[in-house]
């Protein structure tokens, strides 16, 4: 198959293999079905896949998820593992939203209780959680002295000021915490990006959605995880907003000098690293870490807001029982141990749109979801439907225990808006029953459900690949856009 | 028009679209970067930190940095949040019309 200039060869119905070549230290690993192959036909994303394995210490594949697409060096929906002593760490395989991520809700409401006073809920959630350019919170401007604890402590140090429980620190990829954080390697002018924009949304593609628990894969997990059938769910994703994307920035700039540095050859600059041991790698690491812990403090922030708009339609009950589901990353590096060749490694597992999709029996897990394997939560478009899967055994033998993100982006923003010029997109969601409030029409257009894959072909491939398994579909009534 | 106003237009777009921006008081950018296209960059990533964290608008580039006003609700629509400037497939090239540019913006 022809991808660009990149060759593809098929393995099997859900794999397809990038064979090294060139500079290349390693294969590429896709997985997706033919018809989204098809549809990445000439894209740039698979060229990326062939870069990405031209770097130094890779193990294993450089591996694309099914909802790949093109990205800033790294493609997203890609996963790349790196040995610890001769590999390396790259900002651009994390992304500029470090611990961009999803949290999922359950209410104690069922869809029959929830329909007749959705619009209050939704406008309540729009009024309560800022969203859109510049969302900052006028409530709640951090001193310096605060922002180094979000930035030490993350998810942890929101539920110690009252918002949150520990079961929802239970509920949250690393406990909501990540040990590596140095708030000293994130710059000044990261902390002044960040420092009133705790507790927001953003724009974007980032979201708060309420939805319910339309279908059932696997019933004894969901039974676990509290969707039950009709169960009113609200989802969060958002990430570490501006002071992430200014970490990001910062070290771009530190690793292409690094990259020169250390003699790193890069086919595209945005692939600019340094060793994971040196200090530039060091830093980097201080810093992403420092970021993903913000990112947890958001969530966990809004998650707390969500709640007390629930109290404000539904009562304290409602409130006091909306359970954390589960809180993924999408965008992080992580050093993990992983069986390469009969042989365990500890590596640096990129994740930058992957979710980590650890096994049942996976000590990283807490012991409330080690028999079940980590949640994995994957949101579609605001039309369509998202997905809560589990990780597999399958995906800890072929992906770095990894799974896809989302539905992956089919449209450019500008042809997006240019479907949308001559429609009303929210009164179509409207007449589908899903209620949106968004900061401008911009957002809605540039969203609009056909600008991105079905979600449920791209999580047809993981689960049929084996490298997640299908527990509920979430079906959307209520969006708020930034 | 120049290279650096170009690129300050195209941002300041995405930012708020068309709206006017009057060119009332001056912010300071030093110029840093090893070549013509790192300096762009740099460039406009401080007219993005001006908005982000101070939201003031730059109208137009000045000897010392760039001229422009506070964002006003009235007259201004955040139109986009622009999340970096980034180093994907920029250039700066000269011909002998001038200088051509390309710049990506991750919004």
């Amino acid at each position: 198959m022809n991808g660009g200039k990149v060759r593809i060869e098929r393995i099997d119905a859900y794999r397809w293999r990038v064979p090294r070549h060139g500079g290349m230290r390693t294969d590429g690993l896709i997985f997706a079905d033919a018809a989204l192959m098809r549809d990445l036909e000439g894209d740039q994303a698979l060229q990326q896949v062939a870069n990405v394995a031209h770097l130094p210490g890779i193990v294993g594949p450089a591996i694309a998820m099914p909802d790949i697409h093109w990205g800033y060096g790294f493609p997203i929906g890609g996963v790349a593992a790196f040995d610890e002593d001769e590999g390396v760490v790259s900002p651009g395989g994390v992304g500029y939203d470090i611990n961009c991520g999803v949290r999922l809700l359950a209410t104690p409401l069922a869809i029959g209780d929830v329909r007749p006073r959705l619009r209050e809920l939704v406008d309540g959630l729009y009024r309560t959680i800022p969203s859109g350019v510049g969302a900052s919170r006028s409530d709640l401007r951090l001193e310096r002295r605060d922002l180094e604890r979000v930035l030490r402590d993350g998810a942890r140090w929101v539920v110690a000021r009252g918002y949150g429980s520990e079961s929802d620190l239970d509920a949250i990829e690393a406990n909501g915490t990540l040990p590596g954080a140095d708030p000293d390697c994130v710059s000044d002018r990261a902390k002044s990006r960040g420092r009133d924009q705790l507790g927001t949304v953003g724009s974007g593609n980032h979201f708060i959605e309420v939805g319910y628990v339309a279908e059932r894969y696997d019933t004894t997990v969901a039974d676990r995880l509290g969707l039950e059938p009709g169960t009113v769910t609200v989802s969060i994703h958002s990430g570490s907003r501006g002071l992430g994307y200014q970490v990001c920035d910062d070290y771009l700039d530190t690793m292409l000098a690094a990259a020169d540095k250390y003699g790193i050859a890069l086919p595209d600059k945005q692939l600019c690293c340094a060793p994971i041991g040196s200090p530039e790698g060091a830093r980097y690491w201080g810093a992403m870490n420092a970021a993903a812990n913000y990112a947890f403090a958001n969530r966990q922030l809004m998650a707390h807001y969500a709640r007390q708009a629930l109290r404000r339609v539904f009562g304290d009950d409602a409130a006091d029982r909306t359970r954390l589901v589960y809180d993924v990353c999408h965008n992080i590096a992580k050093h993990e141990t992983h069986e390469v060749a009969g042989r365990r490694r500890r590596l640096c597992v990129h994740r930058k749109g992957a979710t980590r999709a650890f096994p049942p029996g996976h000590a990283e897990l807490s012991p409330t979801f080690r028999d079940l394997g980590q949640p994995v939560l994957i949101p579609g478009d605001m039309g369509r439907y998202s997905y809560v899967l589990v990780g597999t055994e399958g995906a800890y033998r072929e992906t770095f225990g990894s799974s896809c993100h989302g539905a992956g982006r089919r449209l450019s923003r500008h042809k997006a808006k240019q479907l949308a010029r001559s429609r009303n997109i929210p009164k179509e969601l409207e007449d589908q029953g899903i209620v949106v409030r968004a900061a401008t029409r911009a957002t809605v257009d540039e969203e609009l459900p056909e600008a991105y894959k079905d979600v449920a072909r791209v999580v047809e491939v993981v689960h049929a690949a084996g490298i997640g398994r299908k527990v509920a579909q979430l079906k959307p009534v209520g969006v708020v856009k930034g | 028009m120049g290279l650096y106003q170009a690129g300050l237009d195209a941002l300041r777009e995405l930012l708020v679209g068309s709206n006017p921006v009057a060119a009332a008081e001056e912010r300071t950018i030093a110029l840093r970067g090893a070549d013509p296209t790192e300096r762009l960059i740099h460039f406009l990533a401080d007219v993005l930190y001006l908005y982000d964290t101070q939201r003031f608008l730059a109208a137009r580039v000045s000897p010392a940095g760039v001229e422009g006003e506070g964002f006003d609700p009235a007259r201004h629509t955040a139109v986009r949040e622009v999340k970096a400037v980034t180093h994907h497939g920029a250039r700066v090239e000269r011909d002998e019309r001038g200088y051509r540019a390309t710049i990506v913006f991750d919004v």
